[in-house]
């Protein structure tokens, strides 16, 4: 009788939370309805994740630059999927539901799923992070949309970050990559490390991963063999990376990494994208959708032309190496604290 | 025929607390007979019955039905000639199944169990006959769950389950055990008429001495994985009730009870 | 009504893999993760085969095989190797994990160029202008109604009566001269080609493969077979597979109103209070042999 009572309560206590979520939406909702010519949009991000809160951050910044702003003239309901694919697909339906004016879906599961469920209802969608549309089906060969969708692409740039490493370090020869095997974009970023690591005269040495638990192992094994380590924007192995660097920095092996926020926490450098960057050319392909200057259909996907340097100055002190000067000086960002 | 030849049984073999329960244990049972087997608690009655059956492996000996050695089957294959009602009725019968069900079921031993319906139509009216034999009132029941009925109702069922396709020999796990009194005697004497009508050759496993007497051709005492006491026929209708309680009061005082 | 019936569409594909949560969980009364693992299978079967070419509809069949033959394994491994059943499962789920890999070459395959059972020439022909705003519930449904019906029939048989009574009393399996190990593998070939077939469904619905896609898939199933039984457990006149496919409605249409009202982030312990709750307060003491046997 006792173990009715408390689940009782708990199911209450959830009821009357329910309630009282659905009441402030409601009062939001009023807010938003005073405005004339508002819009409405639902941002779908797939998992928490440094970057891809950036590329929100940043297309919100972009709709705000083309005077489409939140709490003004625009309504942005924000889900996370955390990683579930069957809540990431119910996110996409509520938003279809809900009648969106355009979904902005962050990561490639989420744009999958964006456009599989607004394909019917015709409403746009814009994704970012979504390192190759082509394979996601996203885009034709040619980069032009498949359906009323188009977005940005976060395709690492394997060739300047390879360039920059034999810069950085001209007698190393072994480069080693940890990457997840279920991520299908760090498989393919991994294809294209093979096929120019010759070209600057590396030899590469990969290590898949399964799953969190695998990394300190994979780490430990892969730095017995490498001259240094190059991140992917792996998920898996990015939300890991302060055992990696602690390992590296044991035995005094540089890790570069693959975008800004790696380098603040102590990756030596990297030819990455600024996601703020990517998201705010997303937002501005998003804001010609909304006032209908353009369709997405017929906006082809676009890519970040410029990939910035960021080097963190600290980590090169540690580990005895010095930047090149003209490297050192064409860095958009440099740092010389490792932030924890 | 049932021959349990040169039987071995260790519990714990290997370990300090090793225990012989049976030493070359030999055992013939012929058909037709109907075997009532008593002792105290520990002397191997069920132990025996187990190794029949194949529900534990003897460490040596050979058990053979009719000639064959059936020692390497296990023990599923075995229950094709053997049924079996056990001391408590839940073990009889499925509970979340329906009466018809499970009676289909039991129908069904030693056939196929295959996509074909689980219940054949055509036989519910036998179904229904048999179950009035019981007097219970099962009959009119068919589609109660079995789960929702008394213990003596259950094993009643059991008893008719286990019986109800051909089988050459029936074993009696102490099946009235568990039931109060009335129903014990109910069900004893549904056993006796079930025996007799089928002519099963039957191992019954019984504390109740006096049932041990009055059911069965023959009367076997257990002690300490041994026969003591092995009357047939006339010797055994000669034996009182008291002959029997003054011998299992001997072995029992030898034990230390 | 767009709301209404996504939360239909999601609940009764998912209402497939309850049904066969529902086989190992409620009538073999065995807890079998393979679940994590057989419904990707499902998915990565159906995008091989769909980027073969094949007609989407046969894909399904062999969906629904491969996942009987994942069932076979984990039934195999516990009745041949003696593993503990909760063991046997954890082992074919992580196995699967790597040949759903395998299967579909990598970890995202997006479908949205190829037929599917919902989105195909001859299907685009057939259904009225009208209602195609609903093709995919009415396939859905189709599809269920027919699962449905299929086990319904399957658990009246010979066999299905065997495998009723192994869950429920494992003893009375031998003493009708049957091997239980064998029954047990059954139902779970069956549990896990209905998981499989709602993967295969679920993949083409949303068409893309994930690997992830099973992660949880479990706790779904459970869920909805939980809440299906609970609450209808009184109504006697509904079955029992009925029940479990509106227990997947209903955790759907709880996990939609959650997440308008909720973070994501929340989401999970929203679910784990929502279980527990449904739980204790449906707790029903399973009359088991073994339990009651006590001697």
């Amino acid at each position: 009788m006792k173990k009715k009572t408390i689940a009782i309560m708990m199911t209450a206590a959830m009821v009357m939370a329910m309630a009282a979520g659905c009441g402030s939406k409601e009062s939001s909702a009023s807010d938003g309805d005073n405005k004339e010519a508002s819009y409405k949009i639902g941002i779908q991000q797939f998992a928490e994740h440094g970057s891809l809160d950036n590329c929100r951050e940043g297309f919100l910044e972009g709709l705000e630059e083309e005077g489409i702003k939140e709490g003004d003239n625009l309504k942005v309901e924000v889900k996370n999927a955390m990683a579930d694919t069957a809540t990431n697909a119910q996110i996409a339906d509520s938003f279809v539901s809900d009648n969106m004016d355009l979904i902005c879906a962050i990561a490639t599961p989420s744009a999958q799923s964006a456009y599989n469920a607004a394909m019917d209802k015709d409403i746009p969608v814009v994704y970012t992070a979504v390192t190759d549309p082509v394979a996601a089906e996203l885009a034709d060969k040619d980069g032009n949309p498949v359906g009323n969708v188009t977005g940005t692409s976060d395709t690492l740039p394997v060739e300047e970050q390879l360039k920059m490493i034999r810069e950085m370090m001209p007698d190393a020869k072994t480069i080693g990559i940890l990457y997840t095997t279920s991520e299908a974009n760090s498989v393919s970023a991994i294809a294209t490390y093979e096929s120019l690591v010759d070209k600057y005269g590396f030899t590469l040495e990969t290590k898949g991963i399964s799953q969190t638990s695998e990394i300190a192992l994979a780490t430990d094994d892969l730095l017995t063999k490498v001259d240094c380590i190059t991140n992917l924007t792996d998920n898996t192995v990015v939300a890991s990376l302060p055992t990696i660097l602690e390992k590296a920095n044991e035995k005094s092996i540089p890790v570069f990494g693959s975008e800004i926020e790696q380098v603040k926490i102590g990756c030596l450098a990297a030819e990455g994208i600024d996601y703020i960057q990517l998201g705010k050319q997303t937002g501005k392909i998003a804001a010609q959708i909304l006032k209908g200057e353009k369709k997405a259909s017929e906006i082809p996907y676009e890519i970040i032309s410029e990939p910035g340097f960021y080097v963190n100055t600290k980590v090169a002190e540690n580990l005895g190496i010095e930047v090149p000067s003209d490297l050192a000086d064409s860095a958009v960002e440099s740092f010389d604290t490792i932030s924890e | 025929m049932l021959e349990l030849k040169h039987i071995h049984k260790y519990y714990n073999p290997g370990t300090v607390n090793e225990m012989c329960l049976f030493q070359d244990f030999n055992l013939t049972i012929e058909d037709g007979e109907f075997v009532s087997v008593v002792g105290s608690n520990g002397s191997g009655k069920t132990s025996m019955l187990n190794i029949i059956c194949g529900s534990i492996p003897a460490e040596g000996g050979q058990i053979c039905i009719g000639g064959k050695d059936i020692s390497k089957e296990k023990e599923y294959q075995r229950n094709r000639r053997i049924g079996r009602v056990y001391q408590n009725p839940a073990v009889g019968t499925c509970p979340s199944m329906t009466i018809l069900e499970n009676m289909s079921l039991a129908d069904n031993k030693g056939k196929s169990y295959g996509f074909g319906r689980g219940t054949n139509k055509a036989r519910i009216d036998y179904y229904r006959e048999q179950l009035s034999q019981l007097g219970l009132g099962l009959e009119d029941k068919m589609d109660v769950k079995v789960g929702v009925l008394s213990g003596g109702q259950r094993q009643a069922m059991a008893l008719l389950m286990s019986t109800m396709t051909p089988i050459e020999f029936l074993i009696l796990d102490e099946h009235t055990a568990a039931l109060d009194p009335k129903t014990a005697e109910l069900i004893m004497q549904l056993t006796d008429k079930i025996v007799k009508e089928k002519k099963l050759t039957t191992i019954m496993v019984t504390h109740n001495l006096r049932y041990a007497m009055e059911y069965g051709n023959r009367l076997l005492m257990m002690h300490q994985g041994e026969a003591i006491l092995d009357k047939k026929g006339e010797e055994k209708y000669s034996m009182s009730v008291d002959d029997v309680l003054k011998l299992f009061n001997e072995i029992s005082i030898e034990c230390g009870n | 009504m767009d709301f209404v019936i996504s939360i239909l569409e999601q609940g009764l594909i998912y209402g497939i893999l309850a049904l066969g949560v529902y086989i190992t969980y409620k009538i073999l009364d065995f807890p079998d993760l393979t679940v994590d693992g057989s419904f990707p299978l499902g998915g990565a079967i159906t995008a091989y085969f769909l980027t073969g070419g094949m007609n989407p509809y046969l894909t399904l069949l062999l969906a629904f095989a491969a996942g009987a033959v994942a069932g076979i394994c984990t039934g195999l491994i516990h009745v041949k190797c003696r593993v503990r059943d909760l063991l046997s499962g954890i082992i074919m789920m992580t196995a699967l994990w790597t040949i759903n890999l395998y299967v579909a070459g990598t970890a995202n395959v997006p479908l949205f160029s190829q037929q599917t059972i919902f989105k195909n020439d001859t299907l685009s022909n057939m259904i009225p202008e009208g209602i195609q705003a609903y093709t995919t519930l009415i396939i859905v449904i189709v599809l269920v109604v027919i699962s449905k019906i299929l086990l319904d029939l399957y658990l009246e048989t010979k066999s299905g009566y065997l495998l009723r009574a192994v869950g429920d009393n494992p003893t009375l399996v031998t003493s009708l001269a049957k091997d239980q190990g064998n029954v047990k593998i059954v139902g779970l070939a069956i549990a896990n080609g209905l998981v499989s077939l709602a993967g295969s469904v679920f993949c083409q619905e949303e068409r893309v493969f994930e690997i992830s896609m099973g992660t949880g898939a479990i706790v779904i199933g459970l869920a909805s077979v939980i809440i299906g039984t609970s609450l209808f457990k009184k109504l006697t006149l509904l079955k029992a597979t009925s029940a479990v496919l509106i227990g997947s409605v209903v955790y759907k249409a709880c996990v939609a109103i959650a997440l308008r009202n909720f973070e994501p982030q929340a989401m999970k312990l929203i679910t784990a209070v929502l279980f527990l709750a449904i739980l204790v307060l449906g707790m029903e003491r399973r009359k088991k042999v073994k339990t009651d046997a006590g001697a």
